[in-house]
């Protein structure tokens, strides 16, 4: 297997919520120059249909990322003194089933611990006896957001694009099949 | 929402040189900008320039289709139909795509240009123009912020980008008089409220163009308004690139000038 960067710039999760209220969900990744190129790259890649009101950005090596699998063979945490340093904030991200979908997870809350097995066992308490397929914890402070006030021109534009599938642009010899047939156009 | 004009025959003359000006530099800039379809320097970038590349040919669309409504052609005359001598766009958005610190320049050059123009095209005195204006201008902030970085980014990425970029500038920014100067019907539009007076948005261009290369670490250059003969600009083809782009874009329409449809 190969270790090669796939490009020489770093690549950045992004997490779209679709409406007000919804999670924001992992909906895939894009390669930017940095945080602000990022949140550019990810409108553009991801913002245009379905629709979006908010958009993050976090670099790929803010992500733990756990499988089912590594969850399970996890060893539990033995007891000892908390560690030292201030708490660090994750985002939990859950993928919850194998159910086709346009995310990979979506957003179930914040969790704090001073490192990652922390807050690991803090987000598994918090999801006790829900379904896990894999799990992120993506460090809050390297996630940039788009900003509120800019959602109209951010994310206007593209609500107000027609989506066509491309059967709807037809060849000449489906025009004229259409025609013959009285089709209107 | 400012009340319809009605437009005597003199300014609706001038009204549709100055849309038929505006509509070819968004067609004419947005085929440049499809040229990079598959060839960007990143995935990312090559679906957002083909996204700028769309927008600026559906602008296109709006302001052809206020020509059609004055009675003028429609759309898909103007923009297939007409040869390199009718065309009307400044030479800035035709020359070659060059390189992407090239597009990226001029991309930015011309989103300052409507950065000033549409918030004035939205105050115009006739409703259809200050409608289209809006639509316009929704998009362009996102062209803006996308233009501007790359600016940004080029100037102080590395030897190569800045001397680029620098190289892009050069030729360029002599071509930016040619994208402000009035047509010779505009001060009448001007006077009308229809349309910005030429000298106050070409100032208020200039003046943002500066600031932004200054802020960026390159030497501010010194941006002369422009001379009523740039006007000229749009009529020159001296150099066959206009001519070379269009017979590009309009052999398939001309190949069948009856199909209705595809």
């Amino acid at each position: 297997m190969s270790h090669a960067a796939d490009t020489q710039w770093p690549r950045w999760e992004v997490l779209k919520q679709d409406a007000e209220g919804k999670p924001h969900q992992a909906v895939g990744s894009v390669h930017a120059a940095d945080a602000e190129h990022a949140l550019l790259m990810a409108r553009t890649v991801f913002a245009r249909r379905p629709s979006a009101v908010s958009m993050w950005v976090a670099p790929a090596a803010s992500v733990r990322s756990f499988t089912a699998q590594e969850l399970a063979e996890r060893e539990a945490p033995t007891e000892r003194a908390p560690a030292a340093g201030a708490p660090e904030r994750y985002l939990v991200v859950r993928k919850a089933s194998h159910r086709r979908s346009m995310a990979f997870g979506e957003l179930v809350g914040e969790v704090e611990g001073a490192n990652v097995d922390e807050a690991l066992a803090a987000a598994l308490a918090r999801l006790a006896g829900e379904p896990v397929l894999a799990l992120w914890l993506v460090e809050a402070r390297a996630v940039v957001r788009s900003d509120p006030a800019e959602a109209d021109p951010w994310f206007g534009p593209a609500r107000d694009k027609t989506y066509k599938q491309q059967s709807v642009y037809s060849s000449r010899a489906t025009a004229r099949q259409d025609a013959a047939k009285g089709v209107p156009r | 929402m400012s009340e319809p004009t009605t437009l005597g025959s003199e300014l609706t003359r001038a009204l549709l040189e100055r849309l038929t000006a505006l509509g070819d530099d968004e067609l004419v800039l947005g085929h440049r900008d499809s040229e990079w379809t598959g060839h960007a320097p990143i995935l990312e970038e090559d679906i957002a320039i083909a996204n700028v590349a769309q927008d600026e040919i559906g602008h296109a669309v709006l302001w052809y289709g206020l020509v059609e409504q004055l009675g003028g052609p429609d759309p898909d005359r103007l923009a297939f139909f007409r040869d390199a001598d009718e065309y009307r766009n400044a030479a800035l958005v035709d020359r070659p795509r060059g390189d992407w610190a090239f597009t990226m320049a001029r991309q930015f050059l011309f989103d300052a240009y409507e950065a000033e123009l549409l918030p004035r095209l939205e105050r115009s005195s006739y409703a259809p123009v200050a409608d289209a204006a809006a639509k316009v201008r929704r998009e362009e902030l996102f062209h803006l912020r996308h233009s501007a970085l790359w600016l940004e980014r080029l100037a102080h990425g590395t030897d190569e980008s800045r001397r680029r970029l620098t190289a892009a500038l050069d030729e360029l920014l002599p071509l930016l008089p040619g994208l402000l100067a009035p047509l010779p019907g505009d001060a009448a539009l001007a006077a009308a409220g229809v349309y910005p007076e030429a000298a106050e948005l070409a100032d208020a261009v200039l003046a943002r163009v500066g600031a932004a290369l200054e802020a960026a670490g390159l030497a501010r250059p010194t941006l002369e308004p422009p001379a009523d003969a740039a006007g000229a600009d749009r009529r020159q083809r001296p150099d066959g690139v206009l001519a070379a782009l269009l017979a590009e874009m309009q052999s398939v329409a001309r190949s069948d000038p009856q199909a209705e449809g595809w």
